[in-house]
């Protein structure tokens, strides 16, 4: 309850809440390009914690390590306040961290049931899927979400842009993360389909989950997140409240004019 | 209506088949025959199982160009074993069949899997090693008819209520791995790795495993079919299945298996199958010269692509004009 009234009175970075997770001094090397230097990053529970910086700042790289895609060469990465290392993606969701990445994980050619449980899905005689419960459960989920897709059968190739984005979105909720990641979930959508994400974003965070969220779109920032990272040519240069800042001071940060 | 579009892929397949059995049946009556008939089954069979292998390669948008090479090797290789020590069972001979297979599919498998090097130069480069390896072991020479006891000759011929054990095989096989890629979740995978291979590692599908499985499983098939083949042609020689990659490539294509992977049926390969093989047949029946044959095998070929870019097309501007509404 300590907890909820400090997120209400609008937490600030040295608030004694416990981070769900943290990342310190994190480095991460690719050939001579330094990606990322000494960067670090705490996330809150019941957090929207925006991540923003030009192209090459160093934001996907960053999401990536906490996804398990990259290796640090650096730091260290807290989950609750104990060391972890995240080796894979496969190690990355078994800590219930969900990420939906910007070139849409979703396979065009399967169906809208199968992209749901990709990579895990609900299986019956060990070896077999169970394709009628899969179906059932991704009913209850799209429902739950309010995501309306025609059918369930149809490769999502055939789907909207947006459909697509909600049901990538959808499937880092349905898998009920305490850590949803979302790189550019706004990119390449239509005003609707915007709106109906960032609606998304907000109901990821009802559901008891933090989430981190890139975005080049600072309006939609704004509009969402509680809190501010703001990286820059591989450092982190700022981090501030939403409500105690504006797009004004973050474009700052972000070109390096402050 | 996208679905439809699908089936129709295999519907366009049937009626060619039929209308294709009708035409050349007219000309040539004994084309309609029993006996011919089991003839086409028999020698489609073989193309059927090794089918089956190179479509589970081309799922995961590779291809197995060793395939004409792997057959052959494996035949020599158990056609001499048969020759020398005639003492062996015949059980154990299809067992080592399958191993030899195993083996030569896992070789390709893990220099795709682990070295990532491009299945198209692996097997170019292994089609080649084992081409070369059969003639090697071989001295160069054949191993005839008569070098090959009955039971072992008579491998793919018993069977029961007329049907073939090279036609059971075959059909066993297709059952077994239709059911495999389309139920199982390693099936599943492997289509998933080969629609999209970046999603597919983000949600930690083992890249390395399905990579490799389908070179593996090809390769056992094919280890069975070089044994089943050296015994229905009762010789296996140097130049054995010479270029039969490229028809079963073709089988897989003509059946609508895409090749950039992630999609095609295994109906659709078993289609393309009995379209292939039955056009050979036919055109031997009607007594076409084999020139002709190859530069018609090319043509069909050709028409099934068109046909699958033109319907790939058709779908896509569905989808756009979807996605626009």
């Amino acid at each position: 309850m300590v907890t909820n009234k400090l997120l209400k009175a609008g937490r600030d970075i040295t608030s004694k809440s416990e981070p769900i997770l943290e990342l310190r001094g994190i480095c991460k090397y690719f050939g001579g390009v330094h990606a990322l230097e000494d960067v670090g990053l705490e996330l809150y529970p019941d957090e929207i914690l925006a991540l923003v910086g030009d192209n090459g700042a160093g934001k996907s790289t960053l999401i990536k390590i906490i996804a398990g895609v990259y290796q640090p060469d650096k730091g260290e990465v807290l989950m609750e306040g104990k060391e972890i290392e995240i080796r894979s993606p496969r190690a990355s969701m078994d800590l219930r961290i969900e990420t939906v990445y910007q070139e849409l994980a979703l396979v065009d050619k399967l169906d809208v049931v199968e992209n749901i449980f990709l990579g895990r899905p609900l299986t019956k005689f060990r070896w077999f899927v169970n394709r009628k419960r899969m179906v059932a459960e991704t009913v209850d989920i799209l429902k739950r979400l309010k995501i309306s897709i025609p059918s369930l059968k149809e490769p999502v190739q055939n789907l909207s842009g947006g459909q697509r984005q909600a049901l990538a979105v959808g499937r880092a909720i349905a898998w009920s993360g305490r850590i949803v990641i979302l790189d550019e979930p706004t990119a390449a959508l239509g005003v609707e389909e915007t709106r109906k994400t960032l609606a998304l974003i907000k109901q990821i965070k009802e559901q008891g989950a933090s989430v981190i969220v890139i975005s080049h779109n600072l309006r939609h920032i704004f509009e969402v997140s509680d809190r501010i990272i703001v990286l820059r040519g591989g450092r982190r240069v700022g981090s501030r409240i939403k409500s105690k800042t504006n797009i004004d001071e973050i474009v700052k940060l972000i070109t390096g004019s402050l | 209506m996208l679905e439809k579009v699908v089936k129709k892929r295999e519907f366009i397949l049937l009626v060619s088949l039929v209308s294709l059995i009708v035409i050349v049946g007219l000309r040539s009556p004994r084309f309609l025959s029993i006996g011919n008939f089991r003839d086409i089954m028999d020698d489609t069979a073989l193309l059927a199982m090794v089918a089956i292998g190179q479509f589970m390669v081309i799922l995961i948008a590779g291809i197995d160009l060793s395939v004409g090479a792997g057959v052959a090797l494996t035949g020599m290789s158990v056609a001499l074993l048969h020759q020398y020590y005639p003492g062996i069972p015949i059980f154990v001979i299809v067992l080592l069949s399958i191993l030899i297979g195993f083996l030569l599919g896992s070789f390709n498998g893990i220099l795709v899997s682990l070295l990532r090097i491009p299945p198209i130069i692996v097997t170019l480069a292994t089609m080649g090693i084992y081409r070369g390896f059969v003639a090697l072991i071989s001295g160069g020479r054949w191993v005839s008819a008569h070098e090959m006891s009955d039971a072992f000759r008579n491998l793919p011929r018993g069977g029961f209520l007329g049907v073939s054990n090279l036609l059971l095989v075959a059909i066993l096989c297709v059952i077994i791995f239709g059911i495999f890629l389309k139920y199982t979740r390693t099936g599943r995978e492997i289509y998933a790795v080969g629609g999209n291979e970046i999603a597919s590692r983000y949600v930690g599908i083992n890249l390395k495993k399905i990579k490799y499985l389908p070179f593996m499983i090809a390769g056992s098939i094919y280890g069975l079919a070089g044994l089943l083949w050296v015994a229905r042609y009762a010789s296996a020689q140097s130049d054995t299945a010479m270029g039969f990659e490229l028809v079963v490539i073709a089988a897989c294509v003509v059946g609508g298996v895409s090749i950039f992977g992630g999609s095609g049926t295994t109906l659709g390969v078993v289609l393309g199958v009995l379209f292939l093989g039955i056009i050979n047949n036919a055109l031997t029946q009607v007594k076409v010269s084999p020139f002709w044959q190859m530069a018609l095998q090319g043509l069909i070929i050709l028409v099934a692509v068109i046909v699958n870019t033109v319907m790939e097309k058709r779908t896509q501007k569905l989808v756009t004009k979807r996605r626009n509404l």
